[in-house]
């Protein structure tokens, strides 16, 4: 039904190139997140898609129809800005009926539509309010009010949540994930937060310096990253990375062209001295659940990062002893792309 | 620290508050006064009249006359003015090549004072070798010997029409810093939502340029009360009291005809039409403060 | 479907361009007066008299400046306008900043209500003070000097300089007041050290305005002098008129004289004063 693509989709700003050719398929339904650093052309993309951005050469389709030079407000696409975007002069009931309003409906049609969207968004009571008069929780429903009342094909959000404090984030994650389940419309959002990455999306796209480096559902981008970028992007904290005649990797076997190793908090363990390599605790981080150590070797150049649990007892200066679990090692070659899992 | 503050706030505030009561609320308050007296201006004994001067000011033709032009007057100024550096700052606010020479030429006038202003349109509205009547003259082959200013029915506008000559720079400038401060994504929900462009103007961008109108009005009211200059150059409230206003009727009531009490009342009366202007402003300006803050 | 699809020529939009045309045809129009009295200044009263005041002039004639500026009452014109403008321009920016600061750092109980009535002074016509003035001077034997021109432009100034100062000072973050008073600053070297050279936008919008509506005043002059060599050049032109009834060349010169300090305020602020308003005056 409402299946996107991007076929060779490229930007360029003046004489800057910053698409380098997309080629993406998001199925109708599906929950895509756009991670990757800043500046990598994740919001571009989007505003392509949205058609607020000329596309400098390539397709965009929806249902496949080409849209590439299709109006925005013509391919049936909403969309949620980072600042909400509210109109500051309209009641919360004008800015979630602003759209309908636009095609000239009957008042009636859109006063009892606007309810209804305010119902299911919990919006009921705060109608007649300003924007300036709500708080940014509030705010960010009315903008994704507005976006839900024209039932769009497509839902692209912006970064929606990350104007908010750490509670009201995770209130309005879940209520994201509901709307989905609600209406099973494609959805593309782009998140800095890998929680939510994680937790929203059926699957995740890393971008990086206007390409895409990886697709694909969570659990397989964290379990088998396709190079050494998005192995150091996905995950919290991230994924140590060892050069492989260190202490810590050793008696394991060394694929042929591995250049560097790379092991995930959780897969190092603490054991007696003498059994593994041997470092001191630099500095704790408890989080309640779980504890994060993060321990000097004498023969590495960075600190590794090492997940205990939460009661775990250890003390900054406390020499230890690690190993790394062996078939949870990942290896890279010299061109950084992830080489055939070493896994039994 | 509180009492710190209050004496602070004491000394910083002291010379602007004397300044201001001794030169403007005291001879408001002393206008009130001579109001109600038959003083001439230089004689130190007068009379009280009591209510007189406002008996005579309810049966004076050339009042009734003062004040409607005073309101055709202020009514123009504004709105004349107002909506065209509008539409010049939405012409404006895109990229362009030479923009920044528009902007200029736009702004100019706003430099030159009333006198000048007045002088040039006073060749412009000339009868016989001014620019408006031989543009006609070869537009149309005919004879055109106007004379704009001379004439009851064409004095007060062809004024008008010179003053927002002068004024439309001002309003443009404020529109334009308005339209920068709009911001992009609120535009972008327009595209989305398939708002065309007048709807575009009307619902979004004029309801958001509110704040520079409030500015705007403001300083056009201002300037308005001030165009007692280029009416005293231009037409001295003629021909046959044509263009006269309320602030020219009183000069001449008190300077010329040196009957200062009488004057005074009248502008009292000025005073208060520009308390309920000034009324009107604030319930606007509330109404703003609550949506914009 | 891999097909990629060539990029279909832009379509032609028109706008651009008819918007072009219109503001070039505008800008003429606007352009013209000035232009009038430009080409005026630049012919001989013989051309003029011609009847071509608005065609271009064969030679440039300089003879109407020198004219315009030979004249000794034209000096004294000048230097009285600016005996006015600089102190009265300094004077209501400095009143204006004083209460503007605390309005918007030091507010108290009633300070709104007090901001308010402030305002509403910048309203009313200043027609209305107009004999109670006349008269207070004329007890102290000021009539006929520079010195209420001064002070009532200072006065009259006040309004619109609180205003504007206090909404920009508004704008300054309050932590920074409070951060340089937990190191000892005195509210006054708050003032002068932290949010002043914070201000400059503001205060080249304020400069600009006060000195070019000062500089072209005509009421004030007109009532509180009466002999020729207390007169601002704005009186002075008008007079001038009679003595030079027929030579509208050096009245166009004039003119230009008159209106060059204005011009070259607005150009040496330009930079600020834009982005002042855009910064300060758009939050009314
Ligand atoms: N209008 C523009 N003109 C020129 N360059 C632009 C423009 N918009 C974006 N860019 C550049 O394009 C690149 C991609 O920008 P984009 O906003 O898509 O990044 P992003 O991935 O969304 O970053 P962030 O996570 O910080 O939001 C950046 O290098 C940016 O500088
Ligand atoms: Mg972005």
């Amino acid at each position: 039904m409402a299946e996107l693509t991007l076929d060779r989709l490229r930007k360029s700003f003046g004489s800057q190139e910053v698409i380098k050719g997309l080629d993406l398929t998001i199925a109708d339904g599906e929950f895509v997140v756009f991670v990757g650093p800043s500046g990598c052309g994740k919001s571009t993309t989007l505003r392509m898609i949205a058609g607020l951005e000329d596309v400098t050469s390539g397709a965009v389709r929806l249902a496949g129809q080409d849209v590439t030079r299709t109006r925005p407000a013509g391919r049936g696409i909403a969309m949620v800005f980072q600042s909400y975007a509210l109109f500051p002069h309209l009641s919360v009931a004008d800015n979630i009926g602003f759209g309908l309003s636009l095609q000239r409906l009957p008042r009636a049609e859109i006063a009892a539509r606007v309810r209804a969207v305010a119902e299911t968004l919990q919006l009921g009571p705060l109608l007649e309010r300003f924007p300036r008069e709500l708080s940014g929780g509030q705010r960010q429903r009315v903008a994704i009010g507005r976006s839900i009342i024209r039932d769009p094909r497509v839902f692209l959000f912006d970064e929606p949540l990350s104007n908010l404090d750490a509670a009201l984030r995770v209130q309005m994650r879940l209520e994201i994930a509901r709307l989905h389940r609600r209406l099973r419309a494609t959805m593309i959002y782009v998140t800095h937060d890998q929680v939510e990455a994680m937790t929203l999306a059926d699957r995740i796209v890393v971008f990086n310096e206007g390409r895409i480096e990886q697709v694909g559902s969570p659990m397989a981008l964290y379990e088998r990253p396709a190079n050494r970028f998005v192995a150091g992007f996905i995950g919290a904290p991230a994924m140590n990375f060892l050069a492989p005649g260190c202490a810590l990797l050793a008696g394991l076997a060394v694929p042929a062209g591995a250049r560097e190793a790379g092991i995930r908090p959780e897969h190092l363990a603490l054991v007696a001295p003498g059994d593994g390599a041997g470092g001191s605790v630099e500095l704790i981080e408890r989080l309640g659940p779980e504890t994060f150590a993060h321990l000097r070797l004498p023969d590495l150049p960075d600190t590794v990062t090492l997940r205990l649990p939460g009661d775990s007892g250890v003390e900054p200066g406390t020499a230890v002893a690690l190993r790394a679990l062996p078939d949870r090692v990942q290896w890279f070659d010299a061109a950084g792309r992830a080489l055939a899992a070493t896994r039994g | 620290m509180n009492r710190q503050n209050r004496i602070w706030r004491t000394a910083l505030l002291a010379a602007p508050l004397a300044v201001f009561g001794l030169f403007v609320v005291w001879p408001l308050m002393s206008s009130f006064y001579y109001s109600f007296t038959n003083w001439n201006g230089f004689n130190p004994n007068y009379d009280f009249v009591g209510f007189a001067n406002f008996g005579k000011i309810v049966t004076d033709r050339l009042f009734l006359n003062a004040t409607i032009n005073t309101a055709i007057w202020m009514v123009a100024a504004i709105v004349l003015p107002t909506a065209l550096g509008l539409g010049l700052a939405l012409l404006l606010d895109r990229k362009l090549p030479g923009a920044r020479f528009f902007k200029s030429v736009f702004y100019l006038p706003i430099c030159l004072s009333a006198v000048i202003v007045g002088q040039i349109w006073i060749w412009i509205y000339q009868p016989d070798w001014g620019l408006l009547n031989t543009v006609l003259r070869h537009v149309t082959g005919a004879e055109h010997n106007w004379a704009w200013l001379a004439r009851p029915n064409t004095a007060l506008w062809s004024v008008i029409v010179a003053w927002s000559w002068q004024q439309t720079g001002l309003s443009m400038v404020i529109y334009l810093a308005g339209l920068t401060g709009i911001p992009g994504d609120l535009l972008e929900v327009c595209e989305i939502e398939g708002a065309s462009p007048w709807q575009r103007l009307r619902r979004v961008v004029l309801p958001l340029l509110t704040p520079s109108t409030v500015v705007v009005v403001a300083l056009s009211v201002i300037n308005s009360l001030k165009g007692f200059d280029i009416l005293y150059i231009m037409t001295g409230g003629g021909p046959f009291n044509s263009s006269d206003t309320l602030a020219m009727h009183m000069y001449n009531e008190s300077f010329a005809k040196f009957r200062m009490g009488y004057g005074s009342a009248i502008s009292v009366v000025l005073f208060l039409i520009a308390m309920v202007v000034i009324g009107l402003y604030f319930r606007q300006l509330r109404k703003v403060d609550r949506i914009y803050g | 479907m891999a097909e990629s699809t060539p990029m279909p020529a832009r379509r032609f939009d028109p706008w651009p361009a008819t918007i072009f045309v219109m503001l070039a045809v505008l800008a003429v129009l606007f352009l013209l007066p000035t232009a009038g009295v430009v080409l005026s200044s630049l012919k001989t009263t013989h051309d003029i008299s011609m009847g071509d005041l608005w065609s271009l002039p064969a030679t440039l004639y300089l003879g109407n400046f020198r004219e315009a500026l030979s004249n000794p009452s034209v000096h004294r014109y000048l230097l009285n306008t600016l005996l006015v403008t600089l102190p009265a321009t300094t004077g209501s920016i400095t009143l204006g900043v004083l209460a503007g600061y605390v309005f918007a750092k030091l507010p108290f109980r009633g300070s709104n209500a007090l901001f308010l009535v402030l305002v509403a002074g910048m309203f009313f016509p200043p027609q209305a003070i107009l004999v109670p003035l006349f008269r207070m001077f004329n007890a102290v034997g000021l009539i006929d000097t520079l010195w209420p021109v001064i002070v009532v432009h200072t006065a009259l100034g006040i309004p619109i300089c609180t205003l504007l100062m206090r909404n920009f000072f508004a704008t300054v973050p309050n932590a920074l007041r409070e951060a340089a008073i937990m190191e000892g600053a005195s509210e006054w070297q708050v003032l002068t050290r932290v949010v002043l050279p914070l201000s400059l936008p503001a205060l080249a919008v304020l400069a600009v305005l006060q000195f070019t509506w000062i500089w072209n005043d005509f009421l004030w002059p007109l009532i509180f002098t009466k002999s020729d060599d207390k007169r601002t050049i704005m009186i002075g032109i008008v007079n001038l008129k009679g003595q030079y009834s027929v030579a509208w060349g050096v009245q166009g010169a004039l003119s230009l004289v008159a209106s060059l300090p204005t011009l070259a305020v607005f150009l040496f602020f330009q930079r600020y004063f834009i982005k002042g308003m855009t910064m300060g005056a758009v939050k009314g």
